[in-house]
This record gives C-alpha cells, structure tokens and sequence, in this order.
C-alpha cells in the first residue's frame, strides 16, 4: 500500500512498527489509546537500549523530550493540544506521529484557511440526498472533526490561526461539551464525541497575528512552543533522516557527502546569527531560516544532481539551491546573501578551502544571474 | 520481585560504565573496583560520610546520622583556614559565602590578583547541619581538613596567564561527572533535562527513605564510578589526590596531637574522596607522609559575605531553579517529621547550650549489605506529596493571575492532573517539582507572556524563589561595621534589603555634613546603586547644602564587605585605591590628575595630594603621546583655580607641573601637527594649556621663544590642523587678523576647497581655546559662509559641519553662540537694517602725526634732540623731527571748530594758566 501513495500517512508507513508496539505494550492505556503515553513517547523518540526492547524503534521527531512529555500528557487530558512555532518547525509531522501512534489516525484533518468555513468542522450537507431523500445522518456530511469524534481519535487542525475568528470559536463548544448538535434533524440530532477524542491544532507564530485565537478558545487549549533547532547535532539529524526519506521517495540513488552536510548547516547558523542580530526587517531574510528550509535546500540541490547533473551532489549546485531558495525579496535578499558571500564564506573558502571553494563560487554565479 | 528504587540507578550507572568503559574486559574491572571502593570506604575504622553539593538528602541522612552517633570530633572537607569565620555564620541569613581574599600577593603573579575563594553554604547541605552540630554542641570539635586557600593558587596550573578572573568556588562534596560525555551519556538515557534533575530522579528520590548504610553505599559508589571513569585530566585528579592526601595527614595529626577516638569522630567528604585509592587514605595506611608546603607570604583576609540561590546555580553550573527546589525540598522532607535538622543559634538567644551529651550514642553496627535489601522494598507514598501539589496547583494560578495571565482553578485542575501524567510517564513514583514545573508551563503559558514573568520563572518563585543571604553586624569586618555605625544619624535600617530615600539639609542640621561626606567616598567607591545621589553634588569647590541619596546598601552588602577587605575605614581604603591607581604601570597624568582631585575633595589630606601631584608631573614628563591632553588641560585649570582660590601660594608640584608641560608640549607641538593619529582636539588642547598657563610658566622661568620656534616648526596638512595653526599664529601675533580674513576669504572662494570648509571652521573653533579673542572672527567666517555659498552647496554643507561641531567641540560651540548673539541683532525688524560689522570696516585713516603743540618744553627738545633721538631709536619710530613751525593749526578739527563756537571756557582756562595768546 506505501508503495503506491506519493506520501503514506504515518500510521500506513510505521504499521509494522505500531503492531508491534502494540503487541507488547502492557502499561495502562487512556480511554481507547492504542499505545499507552509510554509507548507512544518511544514510538515519536525511537528507543533506547535501556528500553529493553527486542527490536530498535528509530527516531521520528527530533528535538526536547519534553515537548513531546507535555503535548502526550495534554491529549490523555480534557484540554487540546496546540503546537505553535516558526514555520518548519515540524509542529505538523509531531501533529501526525502523535496521531498515528495513539489512534492509528492521522488523516482527520482541516487545513485553516481564510476560507475554510464552520462546516469545514461540523458538518455539511449532500445537497442531492437532500433534495431526494431530505435531511438524515444519510445525508450529512460530517468534518473530519466529528468524524474524529464519533470514532473516538483524534482529529487535526492545521494552521487555526489562519481561519478565521468566528470559525475557530465553532472549536470552543466541541472542546468544552464534547459533542455537535444537529439543528436540522428531528432526533439523533447530537452527536457525543467517544473517550479518546481529542484535537491537535498548529499554529504559525509568525502569523499569530492573522486571527488570533479568543481567550475562551487559548484556554481549551495547551499551548506547547516547538522552537527552532539550534542544536547543529539534532539538526544534522532530521536534515539526514528527512533527506533519506525524499531520496527513497524519489527513487534516486544518491550519495549525500557529510562535508556538504556541515557546509549547509554552517551557513544557516550563520544567517540564523545575522538575522538575530539584525535591527529592522530589511536587514534580515525574508525566510524563517527553519529546519524545513534546509531540507528543502537539499532536497532541491540533489533534484537538480539527479536530473541535470552528473548524479553527484556538488558544493555548486547546493550553493546555487541555497541562494535560489532563500532570495525571496528583491533587492534584499540578495543583498543580504551577497554581502554574507563575500563576507563570510569567502574569507572561509580561502582558510578552509576544501568544498567550500566550490560553494563560495557556485554561490557567487547563482547571485551574479539573480542579481 | 518488586521493581525497586535503585534499579533505575543502577541500570543507568551500569550502562554507563558499559558505555565508556571501552574494552569489554574493562567493563568487569570497572565493576569490581566499584565493589573494592565501597567496601574500603565503608570499611574505614574512621567514620567516613560521603555527602553531595546540595543534596537534601545528604543533609537529611546527616542530621540523622549526628542524631545517632554524636560523634565529637567532625572533620570537614574545607579549607583550614576559614575556619575561624565558621563562629560568625551564627550572625547571618543563609545562604552566605565563606571568603578569603587577598589583595597583597606575595609568591603569585600580580597579574592574578585579587585573589577570592568563595565557599557557599546553603541550609539545606550536609556541610551546615555538621557545623550548625559541632557549634552548638559543647565539648565538639570542628576541624577542617582541606588544603588553605593559599594552597588552592599554590596548586592551580601556574602557565595560566588569566588565572582568576573572578572568585573561585569552593564547594563541599563536587559530585558530578568529570566529562561532558558522560553527563551528555546519562542526562540522555536517564531521559531528563540537566543534571539536578538527574540526581533528583535517580539519587534523591530513592535515597529519600533510605537507611544510613544504604546512603551511604549508593554515595561512594556513585563517586567511585565517576572516578573510575574520569576523563584524562591528570593535572586535576593529581590536584584531587594531593588534597586527599592532604586532608587524611590533617586528620591524622589531629589525632596524634588531640588524642580523640576515631570511633568518635566523622570524616566528612564528597562521594568522589570517599572513594579515593590514595595509598595514604585511612588511619591505616601504610604511606603517611605527605609534604605539606609552606603557605606563601600572601596575606590573606577572611569574611563572610551574602549569597543567592542564583548565584550559586550561575557559578557552578547548575540549571536555574535547582538550589531553590533542593531548598524546598529539603523543608519538605522536615516538615514531614522524623529528622530534626540542626540549625545555629543566634548570639542574641543566649541561651545556655543543653549538654546533649546525656544522650548516648548509638554504637556503629557491623556493616551490611542495605543495598539489596533496600532493593526488595516498594517506594513509599505519601499523602503529604498529594497534598503538596494540591497546593502548588492553587498557589500557581494564583501567582500567574497575579501576573496577568489569565488562569482559573479549571487550570488548577489541569496542572495537577498533568503533573501526574507527566511523573507517570516519566517513571516517577510522586510528582517532583519539575513535572510540576512542566505541567504548569503547559497548561497556563499560551502564545504571549503578559507580564514580567513567565511561567517557568513564576514556578521557580513559587517554590522557594532566589533566596539572598544576609550577613549580621557582627560578622562584618570593621570597615563595614563602621560605616553602617556613622550612617546611623541617618534613621534608617540599611541592613534592610530596601532602597531609602535620604534627605540631609546641611544647613539646618550640620551634624549631617559627616553622613554626607562619607556617602560621597561610598559612592565614589561602591558600585553603580549601591548609594546614588539623586540632588547635591560634591567636586571641586562645589559642596551642596542639600542632599537627596537612594540608599541600596542591603542590596550591595557584599560590595560594602569586600571593601572591607582593603582596609579598616573607607578613607583608607580610597586612598590605597588611589595611590595604586597612579601607581599602575598604565597610569597617565590625567588620571594622576584626577586622582589629586579626589584626593582633595574625598580626603583633604596635603601629605597625599603632593604625593599624587608628584607623581603627576613624573607622568607627563614620560608621556610620548597627547590622547589626554584635553584631560590635563581641564585638571590643572580646575586644580589651579582651587589653589588659587583657596590658598596663598600655589603647592610646589603645581607649579613644575605647569613648567614640565609647558616645556613637555612645546616639544611635542610640530609633531602633533602632523602625526595623522593625533586629532585636532589634543592639539588644541596642547595649544590651550600652552597659552592659559603661559603667564605662570613664564614668571616661572619659561621661555616664549619655545613655543614660537615650535608654532613654527608646525606644518601640517589637514584643513582642521591648518586652521588651528592660523589660531595659533594669530594668537602669538605673527598672523595679523586682516590676512587670516583674507585666507578665509580664499578658501571659499576656491570651489574645490568647499567640503572640507566645515574641518577648517571646527579647526578655527577649536582655536577658541587657546586663543579665545578669535570669537568674533569665527562667528565672522561662518556668518560669510552662510552668505557667500549658494544654496546646492550650503544646505548638503550644514549637515557636516553640525556633526563635526558636535563630536570635536561640543564645549565650545555655546561660547560661539554666545558671541553670535552679541554680533546678531535681537530683533527681527532690526536684521533689515543691519550691517555686519566687519564689513562696516572703518576707513583706513590718513597719516595722522600727533599734533606738534608749540611751547617751550617743544622748543627745549628741539634744542637738544640727542636724548629724543635715542629713545626713538629704542622704539623704532621713525619719522623724524616736525619743524615747529608746520605744526597743525590748533583751531582746526571738530574741537576747534567747537572752541571758536564758545570761547568763553577756554579763555577763561587760558587766564587761569596766565598765557595771553588766544587762537
């Protein structure tokens, strides 16, 4: 079944892996979790030797055990969990392993969006079933919310703070009552959410300011901020297992050297220290400079690699996607990466040398045809 | 088999062990020489207690253990020589610091000094219940066993040139991990955040309920691992091993010489020395010497001084909060009955001290094995933890509405139930204050912090917040005491951690004038807050008579006792600093300068002043460069005008201070002109203290001839400098005024000379300075700026000359201003009309020759023009002699013209004389 999905949800790529947690988990379940809080931990961490488990579950999420301590212990409680960061801060891949680890769900979710509607979370109709039959549970739609919960899972909200005020509100009587009333039917007019039901919304920190969420709504929910990874050993980490996995996707066989590795990761330290000490928006990139963005560099570099170049992932070309990805605005941006270019890199290329000489040059090229 | 309390601790160290053991056979050895280590410890005839930095349950297990064993000698794991400063420890409010200090070094490099050792002892420690015990015990006796303070510089690594940079930290039982991997390696694996939170899920929590032995077993087999695997940082363990070695011969000579029974005694120590393989460890041991070295000539002050919660955590390393949650923790554990900790009675009880001695001790019973049988047992639970965090659930609502957040006893609810879920999940058997402290975060913290504080930060305040010390009166050194004795006239507590408001209105209540007086050298000596004047001034021949202070002495009171440690009273100590000040290699004779003004406003003593200006005018004698020429200028100008001012003849020092710079800056003159790194600002000022002490340095033997020849031999280049050297000239009277207006005018008329006006303009204001009669000039060249330059050239101009007037004579731009305002008409309809007046130039006047009155004394010297011809020859007039008879006639001009109109006065004037002719 993965084999035919561009991306399988993770309760479909881990299933395996879930079974057999499952199958030996003994420690005592919330409502109708399918793994116990511990056990959904080391499903999201990966395991330890001190674990003592038979077979090594691998890390999936990277960053504090905390996080992932507090937003598991909210959703055993009566409160949402909303995760809220910088953009690429993997609030939405926890949002998933989190649900594939305890319902076996992830696919219950509403993107917010200006337009999304109270429908969009309660329900809708099926306007001919309507018109043939009139209004029933046969003929009613239900959001993934209700879906969620009438099965008892948990169902997903991405990005609330982009819907809109009156449409998150819909979310304050679902998390205090537990259930969705059906104006329009005569009876089985309620629908009661089932033990375990519960929601996980992400929020965009930088977009905080779009719609921000009513008191009454902040307090149903427990807030739990995922920064950006500054740690350059976890951050090497994610980058290699996101990248791994883009790789295997694609089907490309391709070696990723660990000195590009670090040259990429340098350089965002690098831009992440400008942009912090930067005095005004214009003195800093336009992107968040996230976790996401990095893959998202590599993972257009070794495209490019693949399929216009020798299949050899090169400094240039992981300059050129650098440069390519991050100058959104102009004249900013690239000013910004120009001055880092000679600044910086250059000055390293002629200490450090090795790749970077090819980096410092595929970078200038890259600015030279933006410029 | 239960599951038991150690066997997380034991899985974690084993794995440890496991993990940077490196060979597989290393392993086994790793283990067995664990087991070798506590069996020795542990097997010791002298009592051997392993204790922890801030470990509760090291100082539950040893107030239990005195309880038990009322053992009559203790020896401490401290230096030996603060010993005596332990007695003052009864006056203040942990937490404190035991300090030595020593600024007067003597075997150590100077560049090392002050040296500090600082050694903070909180409630909750093993180290206070044993001296609280040994204190307030009659007929026990505390020994401190540990290398002096001396000896911690002795055997520090010497190729450090930056040895100390602040205090070094002395701290008794320093259990952690030698290595960072090591502590990554079980931070990591014990699945927590940093290592407090460690020791208290895998030591603290389990060794709650434990017995003594169990204690005591866990203890050195925790420090035997770290010790084993210790990194390969010999120089520090040969440092580890030497102290031991130190402290059992210590401890053996005290024996030898005091005759205890070792029965009677403890040894008390960190885990890692427990477990030390030393071959002079035990009264045993086969090797006892141990050369201990003399202590250097260093002299070495001792004190007590405040400390904080934070300020441990900061120096040491810790996460924030974990002092202040050992605290709480600690009071917890009393509160929950069975131990009775020992605490210091104040001297102010008097209370005669009970003989406890009646009760007797409990015998040592033959040693077991706790380890495995503690093992069996289930943790205990307690209600009083429920109820614990039922309280901390309410009280942190309450402290976050407080703070703005908007929190309801629904979040009460939810931080209570996270705080469980969490502990469950993280395998612990009762909540601990950093689930509590998790849970709390995220139930209550959303996605803005409304207040000051966030979440994490109000926990920290909930449970114990940043506790600050206090050190009592009496343990105070008598710089201290004497200064909290002569602010008493003032009324207020300053012990009191508060700020005062100080009102002294001297003149009403002159008794103030010494408060205020000493609050000046406080502030003059005291960090920035500690005393600030919010009115009132105190300078040179300035003395307010009233004053308005903000007093934060409790605030500063570490500050006020390492003063202290300089001297008995502040005056001493301000003139120390002085004196080394002016001493310092780096020393220049603006600081020395500055040093004799303080000298004379703070402590008026003569002796000193001499001495400091001395050694001023040694200072400028040396100096190669002029960067503090405008300092000195400004010093000796303010010193001058006190002199004179307030004595009869200027002090001996002044006056060669005046000779040597006037002699000293005409020398460096033609090369400040020109040295690119020397801007116009100093040459000023060397030009201004050349021309303002000119008439002293003259009547003092000076010559002009040396600043003409050096304004000569000046050439310089830039438009600033050149500008100067005009000011310069004109002021010495070689440039007449007519040619530096026609220079001007050249200047800007020559378009390509235009931008760098501004530099000359600055150049001539800054020439204001030594020649202060250039005022209307300048206020002249501007003014033809202003007119002359059309507008494309003069508004990009403005700008310039604004900041280059700012950032190089802002102290002279309000003395243009002033001259400008003369120059200027005051009114607007005024402007109109007005001319300036250097363009209303008188008309050059004809070659008047004085009027050749006739008469006899005219018609004598033309008899004998010989003497008359010889004086003019002296003044160098020329011109010769007027023949008589062409002289002027009298009645001509205005006057006479007046004189013939009313000739009554004068011919009345002409009868009086008796001269008969009239005109």
């Amino acid at each position: 079944m993965t084999d035919e999905m561009l991306r399988a949800p993770a309760e479909v790529k881990y299933a395996e892996e879930l079974d057999w947690l499952e199958s030996i988990d003994d420690g005592p379940k919330p409502f109708s979790w399918r793994l116990s809080p511990r056990m959904v931990r080391l499903f999201v961490l990966g395991s330890e030797r001190s674990d003592g488990l038979d077979r090594e579950i691998p890390q999936k999420w990277f960053g504090d055990r905390s996080f992932v301590e507090r937003s598991i212990v909210t959703l055993a409680s009566d409160r949402g969990l909303l995760l809220i960061g910088d953009p690429g801060t993997g609030k939405s891949w926890l949002a998933e392993l989190l649900s594939a680890a305890i319902s076996r769900n992830s696919t219950l979710v509403v993107q917010g969006t200006a337009g999304t509607t109270e429908d969009h979370i309660k329900y809708s109709w099926n306007v001919s079933m309507v018109i043939a039959k009139g209004q029933s549970r046969d003929s009613m739609i239900p959001s993934p919310i209700m879906t969620a919960m009438e099965g008892g899972v948990i169902g997903r909200f991405e990005e609330l703070t982009r819907s809109t005020s009156d449409v998150q509100d819909a979310l304050i009587s679902i998390l205090s009552e537990k259930y969705v009333s059906i104006p329009e039917l005569d009876d089985d007019n309620i629908v009661f959410a089932q033990p375990g039901f519960s929601i996980i919304a992400t929020a965009n920190s930088r977009d905080r300011g779009v719609n921000d969420l009513s008191s009454a709504l902040k307090r149903r929910f427990n807030f739990v901020r995922i920064p950006v990874v500054t740690n350059k050993r976890s951050e090497a980490e994610i980058v290699r297992f996101r990248t791994v996995e883009l790789l295997r996707r694609h089907r490309i066989e391709l070696e990723l050297p660990p000195t590009l590795l670090d040259i990429l990761l340098q350089s965002f330290a690098d831009l992440r220290a400008a942009a912090a000490s930067a005095r005004s928006d214009d003195e800093k990139l336009e992107s968040a400079l996230s976790t996401a963005e990095q893959i998202g560099v590599l993972e257009d570099a070794i495209l490019h690699s693949n399929f216009f170049g020798d299949r050899t992932l090169r400094a240039e070309t992981l300059a050129g996607s650098l440069v390519g990805s991050l100058a959104r605005r102009q004249p900013e941006d690239l000013a910004i990466l120009n001055k880092y270019w000679h600044g910086v890199i250059e000055p390293r290329s002629k200490k450090d040398g090795g790749e970077w000489v090819d980096f410092l040059e595929g970078g200038r090229q890259a600015i030279a045809t933006l410029s | 088999m239960t599951q038991s309390p150690f066997a997380a601790l034991r899985e974690q160290l084993s794995d440890a062990a496991a993990a940077f053991a490196g060979t597989p056979g290393a392993l086994s050895g790793i283990l067995s020489g664990m087991v070798d280590d506590v069996d020795r410890a542990l097997g010791e005839q002298l009592e051997i207690f392993p204790v922890c930095h801030h470990s509760p349950g090291s100082a539950l297990a040893m107030a239990r253990r005195l309880r038990d064993k009322q053992p009559e000698v203790i020896y401490l794991e401290l230096c030996e020589d603060l010993r005596p400063v332990l007695d003052e420890l009864r006056n203040c409010r942990l937490p404190v610091s035991l300090q030595a200090f020593a600024t007067e070094l003597d075997g150590f490099p100077d560049a090392w000094g002050p040296l500090s050792v600082v050694a903070p002892i909180t409630e909750a420690s093993a180290e206070y219940q044993a001296i609280a015990y040994a204190l307030d015990t009659p007929g026990v006796e505390l020994v401190l066993v540990d290398r002096s303070a001396d000896h911690v510089f002795q055997w520090s690594p010497q190729e450090q040139p930056d040895q100390p940079a602040d205090a070094v930290g002395m701290e008794i039982g320093d259990l952690r991990p030698r290595f960072a991997e090591l502590e990554e390696h079980l931070l990591h694996h014990g699945k927590v955040r940093h290592w407090s939170e460690w020791w208290d899920q895998y030591v603290e929590q389990p060794l709650a309920g434990a017995d003594y032995d169990t204690y005591r077993q866990v203890m050195v087999l925790i420090g035997s691992l770290f010790r084993r695997l210790g990194p390969d940082d010999a120089g520090r363990l040969a440092r580890d091993e030497d102290r031991e070695r130190y402290m059992w011969t210590r401890m053996r000579e005290h024996l030898a010489t005091s005759g205890a029974d070792p029965e009677r005694c403890l040894y008390v120590c960190g885990a890692f020395h427990a477990a030390s393989r030393v071959e002079e460890f035990g009264l045993a041991a086969e090797r006892t010497e141990f050369a201990i070295t003399p202590r250097t000539a260093t002299t070495w002050l001792y004190g007590i001084v405040p400390a904080s919660h934070s300020a441990i955590e900061e120096q040491f390393g810790l996460a924030g909060g974990s002092v202040s949650i050992a605290a709480a923790t600690f009071a917890k554990a009393v509160s929950r009955g069975g131990v009775k900790p020992y605490q210091l009675k104040e001297h102010a009880s008097k209370r005669p001290a009970r003989a406890r001695k009646a009760a007797s001790p409990v015998r040592r019973e033959p040693l077991a094995d706790r380890l495995s049988g503690f093992l069996s047992r289930p943790p205990v639970l307690d209600e009083l933890d429920e109820a614990e965090l039922l309280g901390w659930s309410v009280d942190i609502v309450r402290l976050a509405r407080r703070n703005g957040y908007l929190a309801s006893t629904a979040d009460a609810i939810a931080v209570f139930e996270t705080s469980i879920l969490l502990a469950g999940m993280r395998n612990r058997a009762r909540p601990t204050p950093y689930d509590f402290q998790d849970a709390a975060v995220t139930c209550i913290e959303k996605d803005t912090v409304p207040g000051r504080r966030d979440v994490r930060r109000l926990c920290e305040i909930l449970l114990g917040g940043d506790r600050i010390g206090e050190v009592g009166y009496t343990a105070m050194p008598p710089l201290a005491q004497d200064v909290y004795d002569r602010l008493a006239p003032l009324g207020f507590d300053l012990k009191k951690r508060a700020v005062h408001r100080a009102l002294l209105d001297l003149n009403a209540d002159p008794a103030l004038a010494p408060c205020s007086h000493l609050l000046w050298i406080l502030h003059r000596l005291l960090p920035d807050g500690a005393v600030r004047p919010i009115m009132g001034s105190r300078r040179l021949g300035e003395r307010s008579v009233q004053e308005s202070w903000d007093l934060a002495l409790g605030h500063h009171q570490r500050a006020l006792i390492e003063l202290g440690y300089e001297g008995v009273t502040v005056e001493q100590v301000l003139e120390q600093r002085l004196r080394r000040r002016v001493w310092d290699p780096k020393a220049t004779a603006a600081v020395a300068l500055e040093a004799v003004e303080d000298a004379i406003v703070f402590l008026g003593s003569r002796r000193l002043t001499e001495e400091l200006g001395a050694r001023a005018v040694e200072l400028l004698a040396a100096e190669r460069t002029v960067d503090d020429a405008p300092d000195v200028l400004r010093g000796i100008r303010r010193l001058l005008a006190h002199y004179r001012a307030t004595e009869p003849a200027l002090p001996d020092w002044c006056e060669r201070f005046v000779t040597t710079g006037y002699a000293h800056y005409c020398t460096l003159l033609p090369s400040a002109f020109v040295a690119e790194d020397i801007g116009v600002r100093q040459v000023a000022a060397m030009l201004g203290f050349l021309s303002s002490m000119e008439g002293l340095a003259l009547s003092l033997g000076c010559d002009r001839a040396q600043l003409e020849l050096a304004v000569r031999q000046s050439h310089p280049e830039t438009p600033g400098k050149v500008a100067l050297l005009w000011g310069a000239q004109f002021r010495l009277g070689v440039l007449p005024l007519a040619e530096l207006r026609e220079r001007c005018d050249e200047l800007l008329a020559n378009p390509l000379v235009i931008p760098s006006f501004p530099q000359y303009i600055s150049g001539f204001v800054q020439a204001l300075e030594p020649a202060p009669a250039l005022t209307p000039f300048v206020v002249e060249v501007i003014s033809n700026a202003f007119a002359r330059l059309p507008d494309e050239v003069l508004l990009p101009w403005l700008p310039m000359l604004i900041t280059t007037l700012r950032q190089e004579a802002p102290e002279l731009v309000p003395v243009l201003v002033r001259e400008a305002g003369r120059t200027f008409p005051g009114t607007l309809a005024a402007v109109d009309a007005w001319v300036p007046p250097w363009t209303a130039r008188p008309a050059p006047r004809a070659e008047a020759r004085p009027v050749v009155a006739g008469g006899p004394v005219a018609e004598l010297l033309a008899a004998h023009p010989a003497a008359i011809d010889a004086v003019a020859a002296l003044l160098g007039c020329e011109g010769g002699w007027q023949p008589l008879g062409q002289a002027v006639p009298s009645g001509s001009g205005p006057a006479g013209a007046l004189l013939t109109r009313h000739p009554a006065t004068v011919t009345a004037v002409a009868e009086l004389l008796g001269g008969g002719a009239t005109s």
